[in-house]
């Protein structure tokens, strides 16, 4: 009886065999057919030629694949006009524009390099920078022209000596206010010269101004802690990068003035508080005195809030220092050379034109990260905020996260951390030993 | 040809489509996911024949995971939503079930809206249930105060999270449950309730005496479903508190897709979900073996 | 008398469950909408706006102009009614050699179809991405809708209910010599007209509403679903939780037409099933 069942299921596996197609059930093969039957037609037939030692003027038409995320949410324009403007100069480069929302990009880019058959080039940030770098999918960006780009930005992108992606836009933190709120509480605004204690004292003010009405909000998260334990001097690696220092005096010190603000003078709504809503709705509804985030707000705030709001600095403790967050544009290593060339040519023009400079500063969607401020004065001009050239002030005293491999692990860890002290059920020095010991456990670092 | 032989000839082209597409779409990849839970792979890089010897680690994955204590947590976090969520949704989908089959008035229209919840998509719901939990801005909390209570924190409380998602989970499933009972409700034969009332039988004693044994088909499809889906939870933890309060909703699949794709550790994250599937096949084999007691066949 | 207080109590008790499970369903339903209707600025005002003060269609507007609405519609639908139709195919063939054919090993098999629901579908994405790869599907309509060949709770649902039709008609057929796909195409399918009618709809739900897989298989903007283009509307920094709401509510509305036509065969389903029961 059971030898019937299985010569059934035999004979039905062996026609399944057939019927799809091919020889072997084995799926590993499939990585030695993945580079041609890649992208599209015109891809196929392009991989077809000997084109490697193409050079402009010779040039074969070809079509390259761009992924990205960050033109999704309402810019997907915006890239558009940048592509058409760069196909009017190189007319044999086509470029097939995907975009991705964050949330998934990843998770699809990863897919894709399992399978062999992620795009010619694409966007990556800079918590994942490091992990790709490591895994040899990026390709060494030989052939770029980086002089025009902005040094820290273009330094955040090198991975072991060798550069692998040129930065494309670049955004900093500062500090956004209310200014009816700071009226109301008949005190002065914050300037590039205040402290976190001079912060507080404002949000206490401010925080009394009724029950529902609160002074600052900075999330209790690693991406802020990492932050303002720099504002104390601390720091989560060591200077060589060979340990975690993360419950260094430094850390425990910044940690306590974030939950204090949540837990001793409440001048920031607890989680409870909040209820789940965020933090943007709630400056947009009028009732948060100072929020420190990214300069991406201006937009969203001009159009929601219908109160008075200005930008400052972020103020620091024992130095001033600021978020830098950039996204950078990276070529496959496994694409073909003429893809390369052709992909490397694209993400230049995105990164350091100045026409794309000027259609991304025009559409308001970010700042190219160049060198040369002057090019970026017309960002200026616009108002709110009034004091947009504290845009620039932060730019001197920029922080970088650390660029480690296992990022994602690390900032879980510290967040999960973090908030476990902002809620009140460990101390942050408990709160931070644990993640030392979590971090090393889990971690190795290089 | 014996009469066996034959049935399966007969059996062999209606099975051939799903057997194959089993083949191809869940036996396949469930190797491959087999063989990578043995490996220290990335997933961050492409997938070759050498992939597997390159990277075998053999059990490694499976001893880090046993004994470190987030399976174990997130495991328990589950339990807790099933615990829950089971009993609730069970009673909410067996009154809609009830209250369709009365055949009263509106009872069209509410075989509608009973069922929008399951039509909207697991993030639309997610996202409205945020709101609706809110103890601040939320429905619910307003409710509750205008009885002059405080409602609970639902979110942000590491008590009242789970609870706050399974109440989600219920509003967005009782509809498919319900009238998917309902239709078992129609399909019993109506002499069953002739005969029960010439005994003189209640309601309350017909619907435990007659309607549920002849329901337990059905029924035993919603327990096994409801199962294999509470294990799997997922998308509405992801957007309702990201694992949060301090870790207090944090569950399986979101570890897997986390070590997946967010710390790049594949063999890790298959071995993961090895353990998973380990465990709701041993519950369901349990359920399968506890059906001969409480589900009756027709035939 | 006693007869009639207890029928008052139960009409009583039929109201009150009703009016209670309305409020339930409604409720977030009405928050959904007064939502997609509201400026960004009022999504969070205290004290809460049940009715928006300022009602507006921006919302609306945004989802329709932001991207190529009536190709995402098509792409949607085709994938989706593909989909529904070959589900519905095999799993109902499957289903009737378990049910009704009963051959040595159906029990096995059937099983191990159970079993494959268990394995959590995050960890077969990357192999399935390498095997759709291999069959040069990726980037084609046919990766999104092949799996639906083997849909296992599709099988699981109709078994279920096959199990529980009696066999006296298909005994009564193979007396008159009627073949095994005839039985199956004309005697067991429209009793089971109900059943499909329900799999049709979270067949259709599934796949209308599927998004990490047809994303990872599809990205030529030209083949991009619904589900896919609502997404991304999402920015990287913030949630536009009204234009979402509103994008939402109009992918539903397909839904709920189908819907809606699918219950009219449920009560077909159900007089066919009376007479014959």
């Amino acid at each position: 009886m059971k030898r019937k069942t299985i010569s059934l299921l035999t004979q039905v596996a062996i026609v399944a065999t057939l019927l799809s197609g091919c020889g072997s059930a084995n799926p590993d093969t499939a990585q030695t057919e993945a580079p041609t039957e890649k992208v599209t037609e015109t891809e196929a037939s392009k991989e077809a030629e000997p084109a490697a030692e193409t050079t402009q003027e010779t040039a074969e038409p070809i079509t390259i694949t761009y992924a990205n995320f960050n033109a999704s949410g309402g810019n997907e324009a915006t890239l558009d006009s940048m592509y058409q403007a760069f196909h009017e100069q190189n007319p044999d480069i086509t470029v097939e524009i995907e975009t991705i929302a964050m949330d998934d990009y990843f998770t699809t880019l990863q897919t894709r390099i399992a399978g062999g058959t992620a795009p010619d080039c694409f966007e990556m940030n800079i918590e994942n920078f490091a992990a790709y770098a490591s895994k040899g999918i990026l390709a060494e960006l030989s052939e770029a022209d980086t002089s025009s780009l902005n040094q820290t930005a273009l330094s955040a992108f090198s991975y072991g000596g060798k550069q692998y992606a040129l930065p494309e836009n670049f955004s900093t933190v500062i500090l956004v206010y209310n200014k009816d709120l700071f009226d109301q509480a008949g005190i002065d605004y914050p300037t590039s010269s205040w402290t976190r204690e001079d912060v507080d004292k404002a949000a206490e003010a401010i925080r009394a101004l009724g029950d529902n009405i609160y002074g600052i909000y900075q999330p209790v998260t690693y991406n802020e802690f990492y932050k303002v334990a720099a504002q104390y001097g601390g720091s989560l690696i060591s200077e060589d990068g060979s340990k975690f220092t993360i419950n260094s005096p430094e850390n425990i010190a910044a940690l306590q003035s974030m939950v204090d603000r949540v837990q001793k003078t409440n001048v920031q709504p607890t989680a409870e508080q909040m209820g789940g809503m965020g933090d943007w709705d709630l400056f947009e509804s009028g009732r948060l005195g100072m929020i420190p985030t990214g300069i991406w707000c201006f937009n969203t705030f001009t159009e929601a809030c219908d109160f008075a709001w200005d930008i400052c600095v972020e103020p620091g403790q024992t130095q001033k220092a600021t978020h830098f967050f950039a996204n950078a544009l990276v070529v496959n290593n496994d694409a073909s050379d003429a893809a390369k060339v052709a992909a490397q040519k694209w993400i230049s023009f995105l990164s350091s034109s100045d026409e794309a400079a000027k259609i991304r500063l025009d559409a308001g969607w970010d700042l190219p990260a160049l060198s040369d401020m002057n090019a970026l004065s017309s960002y200026l001009e616009i108002t709110p905020p009034d004091n947009r050239k504290a845009v620039f002030e932060s730019l001197d005293s920029l922080v970088l996260p650390p660029i480690i491999t296992d990022y994602s692990q690390m900032s879980d860890i510290i967040s999960n951390a973090v908030s476990k002290a902002a809620s009140g059920e460990s101390s942050p020095e408990e709160a931070l030993n644990e993640a030392q010991k979590l971090c090393e456990e889990q971690i190795t670092l290089q | 040809m014996t009469k066996e032989k034959k049935k399966i000839l007969q059996a062999i082209p209606f099975m051939l489509p799903s057997f194959i597409g089993m083949i191809i779409f869940s036996f396949l990849p469930i190797i491959m996911a087999t063989a990578l839970s043995m490996t220290d792979w990335s997933g961050l890089e492409k997938f070759t024949i050498h992939t597997i010897p390159d990277h075998f680690v053999g059990f490694q994955n499976y001893i880090q995971l046993l004994t470190r204590e987030e399976f174990w947590s997130t495991l328990l976090h589950v339990l807790y939503y099933i615990v829950l969520y089971i009993p609730l949704g069970f009673l909410l989908s067996m009154v809609i079930a009830l209250v369709l089959n009365t055949e009263k008035r509106f009872t069209g229209v509410m075989r509608v809206l009973f069922y929008i919840p399951v039509l909207t998509s697991w993030v639309a719901a997610s996202l409205i249930w945020k709101w609706v939990l809110s103890s601040q801005y939320g429905v619910i909390n307003s409710i509750i105060g205008v009885f002059g209570m405080k409602g609970p924190d639902w979110l942000t409380n590491k008590y009242w999270a789970m609870p706050g998602i399974v109440l989600a989970s219920v509003w967005k499933d009782m509809g498919y449950y319900g009238l998917y009972i309902f239709g078992g409700l129609r399909g019993i034969d109506p002499t069953y309730y002739e005969a029960a009332k010439v005994d003189g039988a209640g309601k309350m004693w017909t619907l435990f005496s007659v309607t549920m044994p002849l329901l337990s088909p059905t029924l035993f499809y919603c327990l096994i479903m409801s199962l294999i889906n509470a294990f799997q939870l997922f998308p509405q933890v992801q957007i309702m508190t990201e694992g949060g309060p301090n870790g207090a909703t944090q569950v399986m699949v979101e570890r897997i897709y986390t070590y997946a794709f967010s710390y790049f550790k594949m063999g890790y994250a298959a071995a993961y979900s090895w353990l998973l599937f380990v465990i709701i096949l041993l519950l369901t084999l349990i359920q399968l073996k506890l059906q001969k007691v409480w589900v009756h066949y027709e035939s | 008398m006693n007869h009639k207080t207890q029928k008052i109590f139960y009409n009583i008790l039929f109201y009150l469950g009703a009016a209670v499970l309305v409020v339930i369903v409604t409720v977030p339903l009405y928050w959904m909408i007064s939502t997609s209707l509201k400026s960004k600025g009022a999504l969070m005002a205290l004290p809460i706006q049940w009715i928006p003060k300022k009602p507006t269609l921006n919302s609306y507007k945004k989802v329709f102009t932001l991207f190529p609405f009536a190709r995402a519609m098509f792409n949607s639908a085709f994938i989706t009614v593909m989909y529904v139709g070959i589900t519905i195919i095999s799993a109902s063939m499957a289903a009737f050699a378990i049910a009704k054919i009963r051959f040595k090993g159906a029990n096995f098999i059937f099983a191990l179809y159970l079993t494959s629901m268990m394995i959590p579908v995050q960890i077969t994405l990357i192999p399935m991405f390498i095997i759709m790869n291999k069959f040069s599907l990726i980037n084609k309509y046919a990766s999104v809708i092949s799996p639906a060949i083997f849909k296992a709770f599709a099988i699981f649902l109709l078994v279920q209910n096959m199990r529980a039709l009696p066999d006296d008609y298909l005994e009564a057929a193979r007396i008159d010599g009627a073949g095994l796909f005839k039985i199956y195409r004309d005697i067991i399918m429209p009793m089971m007209v109900p059943t499909v009618a329900t799999l049709a709809i979270t067949t259709f739900m599934e796949a209308w509403n599927d998004y990490l897989w047809p994303l990872v298989m599809l990205s030529d903007k030209n083949k991009m679903t619904l589900t896919l283009a609502l997404n991304t509307l999402n920015g990287q920094y913030d949630t536009e939780y009204n234009v979402l709401m509103a994008g939402s509510l109009i992918s539903m509305v397909p839904i709920i037409i189908i819907y809606i036509i699918a219950q009219t065969q449920m009560k077909q389903g159900i007089t066919v099933g009376g007479v014959k029961g």
